[in-house]
């Protein structure tokens, strides 16, 4: 692994990436499998980011598997959380503390 | 990459009933909250020597908690089992002191209305455990040997990165194991929600699957209804999207491996092997959320019989247990470097390109064997002895959740 690897797609099928270390606005988010692209906005460490244009209502695929549905669109490169994903069970997302 | 095969190290506490346990512990425990205050006292005077404090602060009578209590009080890493009551509490305190010593443990229990009070109860509360731990200390170890021990794992905090490092680590370890011939188990069917299919077909028969399937169905059913589930702020601050993105994670901690049974609290595996522990109540939602905390499923898994929990966190955790030691690995090296007299693996090094998933396999391994060698763990040596324990309602397994 190369020190210029800082994302990781678990399944070749993911429309998806995670951030392995923290990834700066406009950074180049790299796989070990060569994939790269650069981060429309700042992808902090373990959270997710778009491979791919994401359509809203499509699943959110990682590891294969579908972890939530896009409630907006999202284009490539940006963040792939909360704001644009729900849960296809129960949502809990507005619980915070702090 | 072999030093786990050596494990001369591991001693155990031969119990009367064939089972070993890693510690030899006298257990101080209250039978409800008004009894709570005698009892840390009592216990905070051996908290470094092996006098752990545990107990139930209910007042109503409870057949689960008293199953629970029962198995902490014969549990193998106890030796010795002060029972403190107030007195007019509902707890059938008789019956667990029979149980208990008709494991072949010495007990004693103290009753703070009958004795004199407060002052005078944790008067003769200390001396009879200063007897007891003398005597705990002074039992000969036997060999211990991997398929003498039930370990089982807890996520709490999990991050984004839980399920890429430290819990695929446990995952490996837990497959390493299991082939070694210990009993593993899982838990927390409220956290794999969405992984249900998957676990089906990873039953040893096709009757346990549907079990296995149908109890995570319970686990939807019974937090819909509840409103709130188990997923929030902390889960989302460190890059968790989604309830079944957690559950993914969760998951990998179960490694590869056919799974043998599933359990409820205070049920032993009959046999070596993985299996998975139905942490949800049966029937309508009763009594409000199942497990309050990360404290109380560790709990449920240690009345089950684990001699040790592998708790993973990504956000940071530092709990213990009063009746198993503790192991923590966690996700990420940033958090790793903060609390890093808390954590005793660190599956960060996964992410940063420095470790593969095999390599923090091994440390955990060797993390367990030092436990059951009597080393303690970072948590223990801290001194964190976490309980806990609330009402809850289950109906007896079905025949199909352990296949002979």
């Amino acid at each position: 692994m190369t020190q210029l690897v800082n994302m990781i797609i678990l399944d070749e099928g993911d429309n998806v990436g995670v951030a392995l270390r923290d990834i700066a606005a406009g950074e180049q988010a790299r796989s070990a499998n060569g994939l790269q692209l650069p981060a429309a906005e700042r992808i902090v460490q373990g959270h997710k980011v778009a491979l791919r244009n994401i359509a809203e209502a499509e699943k959110i695929i990682r590891f294969g598997v579908a972890v939530g549905i896009a409630t907006a669109s999202i284009p490539r490169g940006h963040l792939v959380h909360i704001h644009n994903v729900k849960s296809q069970y129960l949502n809990n997302d507005e619980d915070h503390y702090e | 990459m072999s030093r786990t095969s050596s494990h001369q190290g591991m001693r155990g506490y031969l119990r009367a009933d064939g089972r070993k346990g890693i510690r030899n512990f006298v257990v101080i425990a209250y039978l409800v909250e008004c009894a709570h205050h005698v009892a840390r006292q009592i216990a905070q005077a051996h908290q470094t020597e092996g006098g752990q404090l545990i107990g139930f602060p209910g007042c109503y009578p409870s057949d689960y908690a008293h199953r629970v209590m029962e198995a902490m009080c014969t549990h193998p890493n106890v030796g010795a089992v002060l029972l403190v009551s107030l007195g007019c509490e509902e707890f059938r305190r008789s019956a667990l002191l029979d149980a208990v010593e008709a494991s072949g443990r010495a007990a004693k229990l103290l009753v703070i209305q009958e004795c004199g009070g407060t002052r005078a109860a944790i008067g003769e509360g200390r001396h009879w455990v200063t007897q007891a731990l003398a005597a705990a200390h002074a039992v000969e170890t036997v060999p211990l040997d991997f398929s003498d021990l039930v370990i089982g794992t807890k996520c709490g905090g999990s991050d984004g990165l839980s399920g890429i490092t430290i819990n695929p680590a446990v995952g490996r370890a837990f497959d390493r194991l299991g082939d070694l011939g210990a009993t593993l188990m899982f838990e927390e069917t409220c956290e794999l929600i969405g992984c249900q299919d998957h676990m089906q077909q990873r039953a040893v028969t096709p009757e346990l699957g549907r079990e296995l399937k149908a109890a995570v169905e319970k686990a939807d059913r019974y937090y819909r209804e509840l409103g709130h589930g188990s997923f929030g702020g902390g889960n989302i601050k460190h890059g968790l999207s989604t309830l079944e993105e957690k559950s993914l994670g969760a998951y990998a901690k179960s490694g590869t491996r056919p799974i043998a049974g599933l359990i409820k609290p205070g049920t032993r595996p009959p046999h070596g092997g993985l299996y998975l522990m139905d942490t949800v109540n049966d029937g309508p939602v009763r009594h409000g959320i199942p497990n309050i905390n990360d404290t109380q499923t560790i709990t449920e898994m240690v009345a089950s019989g684990c001699h040790m929990i592998v708790f993973t966190t990504g956000a940071g955790s530092v709990v213990g247990q009063a009746v198993a030691p503790v192991i923590k690995g966690v996700s990420n090296s940033r958090v790793y470097q903060r609390l890093a007299d808390d954590i005793d693996v660190n599956g960060g090094t996964i992410a940063d390109g420095v470790e593969t998933i095999d390599d923090v396999g091994e440390r955990i391994i060797a993390e367990v064997v030092s436990l059951a060698s009597g080393h303690p763990s970072k948590s223990e040596s801290l001194g964190h002895q976490e309980f806990a324990l609330s009402y809850k309602t289950y109906e007896p397994a079905g025949p199909a959740c352990l296949p002979v």
